[in-house]
């Protein structure tokens, strides 16, 4: 008789958040060896029987190993697969190819769309996800998908790190106008735009703000802080349209190629991720950079749908540690 | 070709390069690359609506990336409304990894069919994938080229002296392999199998099976049945039928430590086919010890001091005059007869009076085999023996794990052939392995054959095996795809028992590498590539591209 309990899985990509969650779940990682042959192809074996187990695989985005990481999660759902599980839930914090979600030119992939029918094909039952960067890619996919919300998280952060009542939150370009209100609503406060104009991808041109910054402190809030152009030009923006200083909340902090330059040569105070990414490295290298803690909605929701309780509570609570 | 786009992945430029120019055509625009974050970038330039698509993409030594890459430009070019997308792919990328290898291990070959699937491939053009039935894991149709007609043609071509040669195989796995090129060229072959046993613990068991005086064969039932792995458990008709040597494999004496009568299931793994046709042709054998049964003296006057040095038969068999002359005669399968066995360590052939240093106290019982000095009877050396290493369980939990996990999901004799087990424990100084050769290959040139040369070392192994103890002239390591990991180049390159690397440019390698390796030929692959493409498009026959045509 098959006990039906969790199992928690994780890759090379991101073993602290796992063993956060784990620690949280007040589980064991499951014993697995994930290596690369001399030839680079990726081995997977799992090192404890998942038969009829509820098995969920905790994968995010590591910078620079992107496609590794893709492949050590399809090979480690196929392995549970092919072992029997009763169901596969990958969680993954940072959706792979999040951005690439729509033909914006002629013969362009949709690539987050293949990743969605890739993970499907794998053997994947259900995906847990966050702050997806666009939310049709849950219509993507023919499984459930739940996105989830580091915004609880953050405001939670906000409230207790922060003089609140001296603070604007300002979105950095039009599409992050949603998310930017929303946490502007939460935390009763005024609310900024910046408009810019987009020449090519991680390259930012013309920038105008629209709203009122001034002698406050700006808080710029996006979904993704990769080469941190958008987020410098914005602090930039705020600063001369006289707010007091400006800092960045972001809850995917990518921060590849010359992130790290240049948020130490900005006028950001701070820049506050979450570890949905792992960023131990380049915290070293920038003192600006602060973490919010995201595992435990990650745990709490492994919880409640290995139960079969509700998520959405989860949409607006972040859960106490 | 009209109404056709012919993309290359960043993969393998050169070859790319190469098959445009067999087709007479440009390779379509695309733009490969990567954003900051890590992920793949696809830009497919040239308009591809209502046109058939070919991809070019083999592995690389970013493999991941080359599968996603590839992915996502059948993707792109599937959006992008073409007519079918064909994926060329010299080398498919995890195909050794085609079957359930351990407990809970992933089909991952069968997952990428599937998700090359979901991209939107409608066909597929690869290169002697790693087991043919490799094919089943697609729903589109698949064509599997062989390499074989290219390689033997360079053979026949470019090597003196390849009518005496044999082809060899480096594992029982690779044997279908190798009887295909073997008939191609109309040459003999023998096989190279090393077995994982620990050559100083067994002895136990060896000594007890001699003790016995019950000798090691198959019977006619085990041999009809090996092909259907049935494991025949029944060896008491003991008297009935008695093949002279192969029965004798020290693997399957080893490995079953308590019942001595009873063939283990990885015998069936060195019986080939000549072997068994041998086998069926000479009802008459020799009972003897099993060990003095390997040496069959008398076929050239040399061989005699060598194998006696090998095996220290006690007793030399009578060779019946009807074999004797059967071995006279050339070119036929009876000369696999010839079993030839070495030790390995560390990779290496070592000479028979090299110690066993996890056991040296007793070490001249390893090959001195005493009849007489059973472990039970060495009263006075007891205490040498730790029950906890000398124990035979240890050695299947430890170091047989992989392969009892192989039976035990009933995995086939071929696919079982890992190449990267087999590494593992070429490399573990603890673990000394038997090497045994079967077939002739004295004063002869060597092909050994495979499908993928990945790490060097059991090719090497294979290659001091024909060398030093069957005293074969030369040896070309022929493969069709050279994957070269780690340092496998560099390890050829120094090893003095391989000649010539013989490959095809499949699967890339750095130009750079290239010119520093003398032995290394490469056989570009882009005709055979471009003419599939070619018959593809046009819906001719593809069979003319199998077969071996006069040159």
């Amino acid at each position: 008789m098959a006990t039906n309990s969790i199992k928690l899985l994780t890759g090379n990509s991101h073993p602290a958040l796992a063993k956060a969650v784990a620690d949280r779940l007040g589980i064991q990682l499951c014993k697995i060896l994930v290596v690369q042959y001399s030839n680079q192809e990726t081995s997977v074996t799992i090192g404890e029987s998942v038969r009829d187990e509820d098995v969920f695989i905790l994968q995010s985005t590591a910078p620079g190993d992107i496609n590794d990481g893709l492949m050590e999660l399809l090979i480690m759902i196929n392995a549970c697969k092919t072992a029997s599980a009763r169901r596969i839930t990958a969680v993954i914090p940072n959706f792979f190819y999040a951005r690439q979600d729509k033909k914006d030119k002629s013969r362009a992939p949709i690539s987050a769309k293949l990743i969605a029918n890739m993970l499907q094909t794998a053997g994947c039952n259900h995906v847990i996800t966050m702050d997806l960067h666009a939310s049709q890619i849950q219509g993507f996919f023919n499984v459930p998908v739940d996105n989830l919300y580091a915004e609880p998280s953050t405001l939670r952060w906000m409230r207790e790190n922060l003089n609140v009542r001296d603070c604007v939150i300002v979105s950095p370009d039009a599409g992050g106008a949603k998310r930017a209100t929303s946490i502007a609503d939460g935390l009763d406060l005024s609310f900024a735009l910046i408009h810019k104009e987009r020449a090519r991808p991680n390259e930012v041109s013309r920038m105008t703000l629209v709203g009122d910054v001034k002698g406050k402190t700006a808080v710029i809030v996006d979904d993704m802080a990769d080469t941190c152009g958008t987020l410098v030009k914005a602090a930039d923006v705020c600063i001369q349209n006289g707010a007091k200083d400006a800092m960045a909340i972001v809850t995917h902090g990518v921060l590849s190629g010359k992130a790290i330059e240049a948020l130490n040569g900005s006028k950001l105070v701070k820049v506050v991720v979450t570890n949905t990414v792992p960023h131990e490295e380049k915290k070293m290298m920038c003192d600006k950079i602060e973490t919010i803690d995201v595992s435990p909605t990650l745990a709490e929701a492994c919880r409640r749908t290995h139960n079969g309780e509700s998520v959405s509570f989860l949409f607006k609570h972040a859960p106490v540690d | 070709m009209r109404q056709t786009q012919i993309f290359g992945g960043s993969s393998h430029p050169v070859l790319v390069e190469s098959i445009c120019d067999w087709l007479g055509q440009k390779p379509g625009e695309v733009d490969l690359g990567k954003f900051s974050n890590g992920e793949t970038s696809v830009q497919i330039r040239a308009s591809i609506r209502n046109q058939d698509v070919f991809i070019v993409q083999s592995g690389s030594t970013k493999m991941n990336d080359s599968v996603i890459e590839l992915l996502i430009m059948c993707s792109a070019c599937k959006g992008g409304s073409a007519k079918s997308i064909t994926a060329v792919m010299p080398y498919f990328p995890y195909n050794r990894q085609s079957k359930k290898k351990s407990h809970r291990g992933a089909i991952t070959a069968r997952m990428i069919a599937n998700l090359l699937a979901i991209a939107g491939v409608d066909h597929v053009i690869t290169l002697d994938l790693h087991a043919n039935q490799m094919q089943g894991f697609f729903k589109c149709p698949v064509d599997n080229l062989v390499a074989e007609p290219l390689l033997a043609r360079w053979i026949r071509h470019n090597i003196k002296g390849w009518e005496n040669g044999v082809v060899v195989s480096k594992n029982p796995g690779g044997t279908k392999r190798v009887t295909s090129l073997a008939d191609a060229l109309k040459l003999n072959f023998g096989i190279v199998t090393t077995d994982r046993r620990q050559m100083n613990q067994p002895h136990q068991s060896m000594d007890f099976s001699l003790e016995t005086d019950t000798p090691y064969y198959f019977d006619d039932e085990y041999e009809a049945d090996v092909d259907n792995e049935v494991e025949q458990e029944d060896t008491k008709t003991a008297d009935a039928t008695q093949s002279e040597k192969l029965g004798q494999q020290p693997e399957g004496v080893g490995s079953e430590p308590t019942t001595p009568s009873r063939p283990s299931v990885n015998r069936k793994r060195t019986i080939s086919n000549s072997a068994r046709r041998r086998n069926q042709g000479t009802g008459s054998g020799i009972p003897s010890s099993p060990l003095s049964r390997s040496a069959l003296p008398g076929n050239s006057p040399e061989d005699s001091p060598s194998l006696d040095a090998l095996v220290k038969s006690q007793t030399e068999p009578a060779i019946p005059p009807s074999l004797e002359q059967d071995l006279t005669e050339e070119f036929t399968d009876e000369r696999a007869r010839d079993v030839t066995v070495g030790r390995l360590r560390h990779g290496h052939i070592v000479p028979e009076d090299y110690p066993s240093p996890a056991f040296s106290a007793v070490s001249g019982s390893n090959h001195g085999l005493g009849r007489q000095r059973g472990p039970q009877s060495e009263n006075g050396d007891t205490d040498r023996y730790d029950p906890m290493t000398a124990s035979f369980m240890s050695t299947v939990s430890s170091i047989r794990h992989d392969l009892a996990a192989d039976n035990a999901l009933g995995g086939s004799v071929d696919a079982a052939a890992s190449s990267e087990e087999e590494e593992e424990d070429l490399r573990n100084p603890d673990l000394e392995t038997t090497v045994t050769l079967v077939g002739n290959v004295r004063d002869r040139p060597v092909f050994i054959v495979d499908d993928i040369i990945d790490k060097a070392g059991s090719w090497i192994a294979a290659a001091e095996t024909v060398v030093k103890r069957g005293g074969a002239t030369k040896v070309y390591c022929v493969a069709t795809h050279g994957l070269f990991g780690e340092d496998c180049l560099q390890e050829i390159e120094e090893s003095e028992c391989i000649d010539l690397v013989i490959v095809t440019n499949s699967f890339p390698i750095e130009a750079q590498v290239k010119a520093r390796m003398k032995k290394l030929v490469q056989l570009d692959i882009a005709p055979l590539l471009s003419e599939a493409i070619r018959r593809n498009h046009y819906g001719e026959n593809l069979s003319q591209l199998y077969m071996h045509l006069p040159d």
